[in-house]
C-alpha cells in the first residue's frame, strides 16, 4: 500500500511540476519530484527509490528544453546518496531531513548543470544564483511536503505521526559485569 | 513474491545505480547529438506526456484565469478609457501606414522585387511551459499532423517568439528567443532598422534580454532602434521584428558593438502564437575540402 501511495505522490508531483509555471513563474524554482524521490529514498527501499528517481527525471526532461536524461541522471545519483546516508545516519528527525534535502538539492543543481556543460550545451551564465534559489525554494517546500507525505503515506488515516524535531539520544546497552569479569 | 532482504538491497543498489546512470547518460548523449535535427526519443516522450499535461494545464489555466478576471474587472473602467484613446492614436498610425504601404508597393514594383515570404500562417496556443527554470521553451498544440516542422519560426503580435525545436504528432516544442541555446542551435542574424547593419543575436539566459554581437563599431547605433530578422540565417524570413535596443556597449574601429535588445514579444506570458510554415534555405555543410 505504501508503494502505491508513493507512486501516486510522485505522479502528482510530476503533473504539478509540468503545470507550475502556468500558475506562477517563481514556483518553478521548486523541484517537487526531487522532494518525493528523496522522501522515497529515506524510507529504506533503495531499489524502489532509484527507479522512481529515473522515471521522475525522464518525465520532467520530456517537456523541458534540457537534455533528455539529464534530470534522470542527477536525480538517480542524488537518491543513491540519500539512501546511503539514510543507511548510516538516523534520519527520522525533521531537521536532519531538511538539511539533507538542502544539500541534495545543491548537488542536484550542480550535477544537472555539469552534465549539460560536459555534453557541450550552452547554459545560463548566472547558474550560481539559479542553483541558490532552486535549493532555497526546494528546501522550504520540502519541509511542508515531508510532513504531508509522512501523514499521507506512513500513517494514512490512522493518526498523525509525532515528529522528533531533535534526535533521540541513543542509550548504549549496559554490559553484564559478570560476563565482563569472566572474560578478564 | 518473495521480499528482498535489506542486505540484498544494499548489495544490489550500487550496481542498479550504475546501470541507471549509464542508461541516462546514453539518453543524454543521444539527445545531444547535433547531427540530428529531430530528437526521436524526445518526440515519443512528449507524445505520451502531452496526454497528461494538456488536461492539467487546462484546469490550472481555467482556475488562474477565473481569479485573474475577477481582479482585472476592478480596473476595467479606467482601462476602457485608456484603450479608447489608444484606438484613436492607432487609427492615425494606420492611415500613415497605409500610405507607406502603398508607397512601398509602388517602389517594389519599380525595382521588380518579389515578396520574399508568402507562406501559410498556422495559429497555435501555448499548452505548457518548461517545467524547470533552466530553460525557456514552451509547448504548443500544433504538431507534424498540422504541417509543423523543425526550425519553423514562431511569432506573435509583438514580434518573433522563437523557433520549433521538436515536433511530435500533436504538439511541438518551441525554443524562445531569449533562451541561451537559441544562439547556438540556430544563430539569428539580425538587421538594425536604421543602418541595416547585421549582427548575431543570442539569448542571455534572462527572460527579457538578447545580446547582439559582431555589429561593426563604426556603425551608428541608438537606443530605441528596432532590430529585424535579416533572412540570412536560413530560419527566419526577413523583416520580422525581433525587438528594440535598450543598451549599447560602444565599440571602436577595431572592436564591434555589444548591443542588448529587448524582445517586443511578451515572452513570459505568451499564450497565442502563429507558426510560419516557412522552411528557410538549408545551408549544406561540406566538410570535405575541395582542392
Amino acid at each position: 500500500m505504501e508503494q502505491v501511495r508513493l507512486f501516486i505522490a510522485l505522479t502528482l508531483s510530476i503533473l504539478l511540476q509540468w503545470a507550475v509555471r502556468s500558475i506562477a513563474e517563481p514556483l518553478a524554482y521548486i523541484d517537487f519530484p526531487l522532494i518525493v524521490v528523496v522522501y522515497a529514498a529515506l524510507q529504506g527501499n533503495t531499489i524502489r527509490a532509484l527507479f522512481l528517481a529515473t522515471i521522475a527525471g525522464i518525465s520532467i526532461d520530456a517537456l523541458s528544453g534540457g537534455l533528455l536524461g539529464a534530470n534522470g541522471f542527477s536525480k538517480t545519483l542524488v537518491v543513491y546518496l540519500a539512501s546511503e546516508i539514510a543507511r548510516r545516519v538516523y534520519m527520522e528527525n525533521l531537521l536532519l531531513r531538511v538539511l539533507l534535502l538542502a544539500s541534495l538539492s545543491l548537488i542536484h543543481g550542480f550535477v544537472y548543470y555539469g552534465v549539460h556543460r560536459l555534453l557541450g550545451q550552452t547554459m545560463t551564465d548566472d547558474f550560481l544564483s539559479l542553483i541558490f534559489y532552486y535549493t532555497l525554494a526546494t528546501t522550504i517546500a520540502g519541509v511542508f511536503l515531508f510532513i504531508i507525505l509522512d501523514t499521507l503515506i506512513l500513517e494514512g488515516l490512522s493518526g498523525v505521526k509525532k515528529y522528533e524535531f531533535f534526535s533521540i539520544r541513543r542509550q548504549p546497552r549496559r554490559r553484564n559485569p559478570i560476563r565482563l569479569g569472566r572474560r578478564l | 513474491m518473495t521480499e528482498r532482504s535489506q542486505k540484498e538491497i544494499w548489495r544490489l543498489s550500487p550496481w542498479l545505480t550504475l546501470i541507471l546512470l549509464m542508461a541516462n547518460f546514453v539518453l543524454m548523449a543521444w539527445d545531444a547529438r547535433t547531427e540530428s535535427n529531430q530528437r526521436v526519443l524526445r518526440v515519443w516522450a512528449q507524445t505520451v506526456a502531452v496526454f497528461f499535461q494538456s488536461p492539467v494545464n487546462f484546469l490550472v489555466t481555467t482556475v488562474t484565469e477565473y481569479f485573474q478576471s475577477y481582479v482585472e474587472l476592478r480596473g476595467a473602467a479606467s482601462e476602457n478609457e485608456r484603450l479608447k484613446q489608444r484606438i484613436h492614436e492607432l487609427e492615425i498610425k494606420l492611415q500613415n501606414a497605409e500610405q507607406l504601404a502603398a508607397e512601398n508597393e509602388r517602389l517594389r514594383s519599380l525595382l521588380g522585387l518579389k515578396e520574399s515570404y508568402k507562406g501559410t500562417v498556422l495559429m497555435a496556443s501555448v499548452i505548457g511551459r518548461d517545467p524547470s527554470k533552466w530553460f525557456g521553451s514552451v509547448i504548443i498544440n500544433r504538431g507534424s499532423l498540422d504541417g509543423v516542422k523543425v526550425n519553423m519560426p514562431v511569432i506573435t503580435t509583438g514580434g518573433v517568439v522563437g523557433r520549433v525545436i521538436t515536433v511530435a504528432p500533436l504538439t511541438s516544442q518551441v525554443m524562445l528567443l531569449t533562451d541561451e541555446k537559441s544562439g547556438a542551435g540556430g544563430a539569428i542574424i539580425g538587421e538594425l532598422g536604421n543602418s541595416t547593419a547585421l549582427g548575431v543575436l543570442r539569448g542571455t539566459g534572462k527572460k527579457d534580454l538578447l545580446e547582439m554581437r559582431y555589429v561593426p563599431g563604426t556603425v551608428e547605433v541608438e537606443t530605441g532602434e528596432s532590430v529585424y530578422t535579416s533572412g540570412q540565417d536560413g530560419i527566419y524570413p526577413a523583416g520580422l521584428k525581433i525587438g528594440e535596443i535598450v543598451e549599447i556597449k560602444k565599440g571602436s574601429t577595431t572592436t564591434p558593438h555589444v548591443i542588448y535588445v529587448k524582445p517586443t514579444a511578451d515572452l513570459s506570458s505568451v499564450k497565442e502564437v502563429a507558426v510560419l510554415l516557412y522552411e528557410g534555405q538549408k545551408v549544406e555543410r561540406d566538410d570535405k575540402i575541395k582542392r
